[in-house]
């Protein structure tokens, strides 16, 4: 995959441009799951992913042959969703989409479990958990997507941050204590 | 050890933990109910569902994206498309050939030029100048002794003055002879060293002797002439100077 990759990159370098689409093809739906874990909105989370690629498209001859195309779009696509969450007005209309998202995830729990009871305490715990991580900070956020939903190494989160490994488990660990703590009434209520 | 702390805890959550905390955790009771809180906290968090897409949605991203994307341009490979290195290391394989050319030409010359020459078998225009020095000086040689000759053959022999102003040439040109015929042998012109071996001795017998008699006189002069001694420095000086365009050529010695 890796090699195929490669060539596809030497080929399209050399001025094919339609064999970028094997490469957007093979490598879309893993950018939108981190871009949508990142953001939290599917709307943004498709705008991440043409982004991802037109970036990509565009440092194209900055790519190191060394590694995997995957791995580094992988990167741009935090980059991206970081850069974006970073932006007061987009943060604000990330707030107010997770409103409704909220709503729409709840419904969706709601046709699995007929329980009203069950309904009830579903809906606010993802409100809750909801509410908590939009109180980390993007970087918080973005470190612990990677490394609790991801499953990122703290080597692989720190190259994606552009930060020591060190830095990258400490916004992990701030993330998660930030969480335990906003969580906790919630637990305690279960 | 002391219990474990939340980091701690978090590192043995995410596989991360060290073998002491590990080894901990089994052992104490109050930090295994204390991780199984963190543990029950953090799974809580995994239930986030990534809305699916559909096996086209690539294709969908493509399609949208295409028309934003300028193609590359080919990588040209003429001669402006040569890297630096390429470059230079064609001017050092340039600059490699002329120097071995350079130096060739000069061993090639150096190689033909052989040692006759300074007898005068090349053509004047191939003489090197050092050899034309050497030319010069011998041919001047040539003609000092040509007139001792002329003067030893003309003389009068009972003039004690006369003799003892041969002598005095002789003696000088007596050493300068023995270096030109020294040389002459080195450069393998055996032509040239019979010949300054012959006048060596003539030149010797007048130079050297204390008490040179009217008789000795004419017993050099028989020799000297029974051994052609005068005609070989003539051919001699007639060869150098028709070599060297030089002056000499228009002068004449009679005996």
């Amino acid at each position: 995959m890796q090699g195929n990759d490669h060539s596809v990159v030497r080929a399209v370098l050399a001025g094919d441009k339609e064999a970028y689409g094997t490469l957007v093809r093979a490598h879309s739906a893993a950018v939108f799951r981190v871009a949508f874990r990142i953001t939290g909105n599917e709307a943004d989370a498709e705008e991440i992913v043409q982004e991802t690629f037109l970036r990509a498209y565009q440092r194209l001859e900055k790519f190191e042959l060394r590694s995997a195309f995957g791995t580094w779009v992988y990167r741009i696509a935090v980059n991206c969703a970081l850069s974006r969450m970073g932006r007061p007005e987009i943060e604000a209309e990330y707030r107010h989409g997770e409103e409704s998202d909220a709503e729409a995830k709840t419904v969706q729990v709601a046709t699995r479990d007929a329980d009203p009871e069950r309904v009830l305490l579903g809906r606010e715990a993802s409100a809750a958990q909801e509410m908590a991580m939009q109180r980390l900070t993007a970087t918080e956020k973005c470190a612990f997507v990677l490394r609790h939903l991801e499953e990122r190494s703290m080597g692989e989160i720190a190259e994606a941050l552009g930060v020591a490994p060190n830095a990258a488990k400490q916004a992990v660990f701030r993330a998660v204590q930030k969480l335990r703590r906003e969580l906790a009434p919630l637990r305690g209520n279960a | 050890m002391k219990h474990l702390s939340e980091e701690e805890q978090m590192e043995m959550y995410y596989d991360e933990g060290s073998e002491a905390v590990k080894a901990h955790l089994k052992s104490c009771r109050e930090c295994a109910v204390e991780y199984a809180k963190f543990k029950r906290s953090l799974d809580s968090i995994k239930t986030e569902d990534v809305p699916q897409r559909g096996p086209d949605y690539g294709d969908f991203v493509w399609q949208a994206l295409r028309p934003q994307l300028i193609p590359y341009e080919k990588k040209t490979v003429g001669w402006r498309g040569w890297s630096w290195w390429k470059t230079a290391t064609a001017a050092a394989a340039c600059l490699a050939l002329m120097t071995a050319a350079f130096i060739g030409g000069r061993y090639w010359e150096h190689r033909n030029a052989g040692p006759n020459d300074m007898a005068g078998t090349t053509s004047p225009g191939n003489t090197p100048p050092q050899q034309r020095v050497v030319l010069v000086v011998l041919t001047d040689h040539l003609d000092r002794t040509e007139r001792l000759l002329v003067q030893l053959n003309h003389a009068d022999l009972h003039d004690r003055a006369e003799s003892a102003q041969l002598q005095t040439e002789a003696r000088e040109l007596l050493a300068s002879n023995r270096l030109y015929r020294v040389s002459a042998n080195r450069e393998g012109d055996p032509a040239l060293a019979g010949a300054l071996d012959q006048l060596e001795r003539v030149l010797a017998e007048i130079a050297n002797d204390p008490h040179l008699t009217a008789a000795d006189l004419d017993r050099v002069r028989k020799d000297m002439n029974t051994s052609g001694i005068l005609f070989e420095v003539r051919v001699l000086l007639t060869r150098k100077p028709n070599e060297e365009s030089g002056p000499k050529s228009a002068k004449g010695v009679s005996i």
